[in-house]
C-alpha cells in the first residue's frame, strides 16, 4: 500500500462514476433490508482518478434472532464489511464475478443509512479497514433510505482524509496530537463528487420505458375509460420525479429534531468524560505535588541528620496518571452534527418553496 | 414493453404428470425488477467477442402456489456454444447459487436467462437442466428469460415456461416446448428516485448525470407541472375559441381532476401555513446554532493548549483553564438542549 500523503499528492481521486446498475442494486437491497443497515462491496476500476464503480453484491447479513434487541443487530450488520467471514465471501465472489468479464477489483463498499444518521466509528472503521488493508483507492457510498423516497437520489461517495488515516493509524486522538496535526472535524470525511453512468444498452431501454409526454398532436380518446387506460398516461414518468413535489414536513423535522437531541446528548456525555478526567488528572497532580514537597522536606531533614537523601523521582511509579480519553467520539459528533445541518439546510428552501405555492394556490390573491 | 405482438395466455397443466407429482400450471405472471434488467444488459456488455449470446441465472421469489414469479437478481453464468456442444459451468452455477443465498436468503432460483431473443436446442437442453429435480426449479417450471439486445434495436423481453415433449426417451433431454407467459416490469417505490436519476441521463451525450440536490429537482418538477398546465388552459381556451375541437372525455377527466380541489377555510390555511414554516425555520436555525457552537466547542477544546508559553510550561494552570472554559460550555449546552425541547414540543 502506497503511504497516503505521498499518495494523494502524486495523483488524488477525482471523482467517482457508478454505474446505473449499481445504483438500482443498492437501493433495492438497502430497501429491503430496512431499517437495519444493509451494506455490501463495490467492484470496478479506477481510469485515470476517476474510480468506476461498475457492479456490487450484497454481504450477507447475520440473522440474530430480534430478542437480542434492535441494537446488537444493527451494530453486527454495520460491521459486516470487516467481519472475518465477509472478506472470504468477498474474495470468493470476486473470483467468480472475474470468471465473467466483471471489472474484478474491490473499489470499496456501499452502506444505507437513515436520515445522514451514518457518522459513527462503524463507518470509519470499515472504511479505515478499507483503504488500509486492502486498497488505499476505495470509497464507502452512502445511501440515504429515507432522504431518497422523499424526491431526489441521496447517494454520496466519502473516503477518509490522508491526515485522520495517519491519526487513525496510531490511534492517537488526545488533545496535545489534535492541535500538532490540525486535525479538524471537518476533514475527516472527504466527498467525492459522483456522477451516474449508463450503458449505451440501458440508453435504449430507457427509451422504452416510461417518457414525459409526447410533444406532437395525439388522437382524442374515445372515453374516460380508454384516457385512464392509454399506455401514456398509466405510469408517470422516472424523470422529472413528481415524488419531489410531495409536502410532507413534519416527519422529516421529527426526525432531524430527535436526531440532533442525540447527538448533543452524545456530545455532551463526551464533555462529562473530559471533565472527569480533568478533575482526577487535577486531584493526581495535587497528590503528587504533596508527596514532593514531603519528600523534599524529609530529604532536607535528612541531609541534616548527615543521611543520604532519598530520590525525588520516585512518583513516577507510585502515582500513575489518568489516560486522556480519545476525542475521536466527540470529532464524530461534531462531524454528525454538520451533516444534519447541511441536510436541513437542503431542506428548507425545497420546503418553504413548495409551502409558499402550496399557500397561494390555496388563497389566490392573497400572496400575489 | 412491447406492444407488437400479443399472445393469448392460456393455464392448463404441464404436459404429462409425473409419476407421484401434482400437475402443475404455467406462472401466469411474471414480474421483472429493474435491476434484473439492468444486470443482464450489463453482462451482455461484458462478453466475450466471439460470443453471440451469454446466459444466466435468475433468482427471485416465488408465490405459493407457483403462479406468479418476481425476477429480482440474477448473475451471469459462462459457458460456451459450438455449432455442435452447450457447455455450462456447472460448478460456478453451484457455487454462485449459494453464494447469492446467503447474502439474500429469501430469494430462490426462478430461471434463467440468455441474451437474445432465439430458441434453439441448446436453449432447450439449459431449459431442462434449470427445471431438473435436485438443483434445479423443479416442481416449478423453470422460467425462461430473453432479452434481445442487438445494438440499433428496441431491446425486446419474453418470458417462457416449458412444457417436456419428446418423441423419444432418449432425445426428451434435448427438447421442450417453450410457452409463451406475460411478464410485466415494475419497479418499487424505493428505486423510484434512482430511476429518476437514471432517467436523467438518457438524452445525454455521454449518458452521465450528476447526483442532483433537493431543490434542482423540485426545480425540474415543477417546471415541467407548469408546461402540462399551460398546455392543458391553452387546449381549454382553443375549444372554448372553438379552434380545436373538443372531447367529451378529456372534458370529463379535467371536471373530475378539478373537483378534486379541497375547500378550506382561508384562515385555517394562513394559520397552518404559519405554524408550518415557523416549525422548519426554527429547524433549520437550531441546527445551525448548534453546529455553530459544536464547531466552537471543538476549537476551544484544542485551543486551550495554546494561549502561550505559560500554559504549555505550567501544565497545571492550562488544563485549569480548559476545564474551566469546558464547564462553561457544558452550561451552554445545557441552555441549548432545553431550548430545543420547547422548540420540539
Amino acid at each position: 500500500m502506497a503511504d497516503p500523503t505521498t499518495y494523494t499528492a502524486s495523483s488524488p481521486l477525482k471523482g467517482v462514476q457508478v454505474e446505473a446498475l449499481v445504483v438500482m442494486k443498492i437501493t433495492k437491497h438497502s430497501s429491503q433490508t430496512f431499517p437495519t443497515i444493509a451494506t455490501g462491496a463495490l467492484v470496478g476500476m479506477d481510469v485515470n482518478g476517476i474510480l468506476e464503480v461498475t457492479n456490487c453484491f450484497p454481504f450477507p447479513t447475520v440473522d440474530v434472532p430480534s430478542q437480542d434487541g434492535h441494537q446488537d443487530t444493527s451494530n453486527l450488520a454495520a460491521a459486516a464489511p470487516r467481519a472475518k467471514a465477509n472478506v472470504a465471501y468477498q474474495a470468493e465472489m470476486i473470483k467468480h464475478m472475474r470468471d465473467v468479464n466483471v471489472d474484478a477489483n474491490n473499489v470499496g463498499w456501499y452502506m444505507s443509512t437513515n436520515m445522514g444518521n451514518f457518522v459513527n466509528l462503524n463507518t470509519i472503521e470499515n472504511q479505515f479497514f478499507y483503504q488500509r488493508d486492502i486498497n488505499e483507492r476505495t470509497v464507502a457510498l452512502v445511501y440515504d433510505v429515507n432522504r431518497s423516497s422523499q424526491g431526489s437520489l441521496s447517494l454520496h461517495a466519502f473516503r477518509l482524509s490522508p491526515q485522520f488515516m495517519s491519526s487513525y493509524r496510531e490511534n492517537k486522538f488526545t488533545t496535545e496530537s489534535l492541535q500538532k496535526s490540525g486535525l479538524r472535524y471537518q476533514d475527516i470525511l472527504v466527498e467525492l463528487p459522483l456522477t451516474i453512468h449508463n450503458s449505451h444498452l440501458l440508453t435504449s431501454l430507457l427509451h422504452q420505458l416510461p417518457t414525459p409526454p409526447p410533444s406532437e398532436e395525439l388522437k382524442f380518446p374515445a372515453d374516460l375509460a380508454d384516457l385512464k387506460s392509454d399506455r401514456l398516461t398509466k405510469q408517470p414518468p422516472f424523470d422529472p420525479n413528481y415524488d419531489a413535489l410531495d409536502l410532507s414536513i413534519d416527519p422529516f423535522l421529527e426526525k432531524t429534531c430527535d436526531l440532533l437531541l442525540e447527538s448533543i446528548e452524545a456530545h455532551h456525555t463526551e464533555l462529562n468524560n473530559h471533565q472527569y478526567y480533568q478533575r482526577s488528572l487535577g486531584r493526581e497532580q495535587a497528590k503528587i505535588t504533596a508527596w514532593q514537597q514531603k519528600r523534599k522536606a524529609e530529604n532536607a531533614a535528612r541531609v541534616a541528620a548527615k543521611q543520604t537523601p532519598l530520590p525525588e523521582d520516585e512518583w513516577q511509579r507510585l502515582f500513575k496518571l489518568p489516560t486522556e480519553p480519545s476525542r475521536l467520539e466527540s470529532l464524530l459528533n461534531s462531524r454528525q452534527v454538520e451533516q444534519y445541518a447541511r441536510q436541513v439546510d437542503g431542506f428548507t428552501p425545497a420546503v418553504s418553496g413548495k409551502m409558499f405555492a402550496v399557500k397561494s394556490n390555496l388563497l389566490p390573491g392573497e400572496g400575489a | 414493453m412491447d406492444d407488437k405482438d400479443s399472445f393469448l395466455h392460456l393455464a392448463r397443466p404441464l404436459g404429462p404428470a409425473q409419476v407421484g407429482a401434482q400437475p402443475v400450471t404455467a406462472p401466469l405472471s411474471v414480474t421483472i425488477q429493474p435491476q434484473a434488467i439492468f444486470s443482464i444488459l450489463d453482462h451482455s456488455l461484458r462478453r466475450n467477442p466471439d460470443q453471440d449470446r451469454v446466459i444466466g441465472t435468475l433468482l427471485g421469489t416465488r408465490s405459493e402456489d407457483g403462479t406468479e414469479v418476481e425476477i429480482r437478481n440474477c448473475y451471469a453464468v459462462p459457458h460456451t456454444e459450438t455449432a455442435e456442444q452447450v457447455e455450462v459451468d456447472m460448478e460456478f452455477q453451484k457455487t454462485m447459487l449459494s453464494l447469492h443465498l446467503r447474502a439474500n436468503p429469501r430469494e430462490v432460483l426462478v430461471g434463467w436467462y440468455a441474451t437474445s431473443a432465439e430458441l434453439n436446442t441448446f436453449s432447450a437442453l439449459i431449459q431442462n437442466f434449470y427445471g431438473q429435480q435436485g438443483d434445479g426449479t423443479w416442481p416449478h417450471p423453470a422460467v425462461h428469460l430473453t432479452v434481445s439486445t442487438e445494438p440499433g434495436r428496441e431491446i425486446e423481453a419474453r418470458t417462457y415456461i416449458s412444457a417436456p415433449i419428446g418423441v423419444t426417451a432418449e432425445r426428451a433431454d434435448e427438447s421442450c416446448l417453450f410457452i409463451p407467459v406475460p411478464y410485466e416490469i415494475k419497479y418499487g417505490e424505493a428505486d423510484k428516485s434512482g430511476l429518476e436519476l437514471i432517467a436523467a441521463a438518457k438524452d445525454s451525450e455521454d449518458r452521465s448525470v450528476g447526483v442532483m440536490g433537493d431543490v434542482e429537482s423540485l426545480e425540474r418538477a415543477i417546471e415541467q407541472v407548469l408546461e402540462m398546465l399551460a398546455r392543458v388552459s391553452n387546449y381549454v381556451n382553443e375549444v372554448i375559441d372553438e379552434e380545436a375541437s373538443p372531447s367529451n372525455a378529456l372534458g370529463q377527466f379535467l371536471m373530475n381532476a378539478l373537483s378534486l380541489a379541497p375547500k378550506v377555510d382561508p384562515a385555517d390555511i394562513e394559520r397552518d401555513f404559519n405554524n408550518h414554516i415557523q416549525d422548519v425555520l426554527v429547524v433549520s436555525y437550531l441546527a445551525n446554532t448548534i453546529r455553530t457552537q459544536i464547531d466552537l466547542s471543538n476549537r476551544l477544546a484544542t485551543a486551550a493548549l495554546t494561549l502561550g508559553p505559560e500554559s504549555t510550561g505550567g501544565a497545571t494552570g492550562g488544563e485549569g483553564g480548559q476545564k474551566d472554559r469546558q464547564d462553561r460550555r457544558g452550561d451552554r449546552n445545557k441552555g441549548r438542549q432545553q431550548q430545543n425541547r420547547s422548540a420540539e414540543s
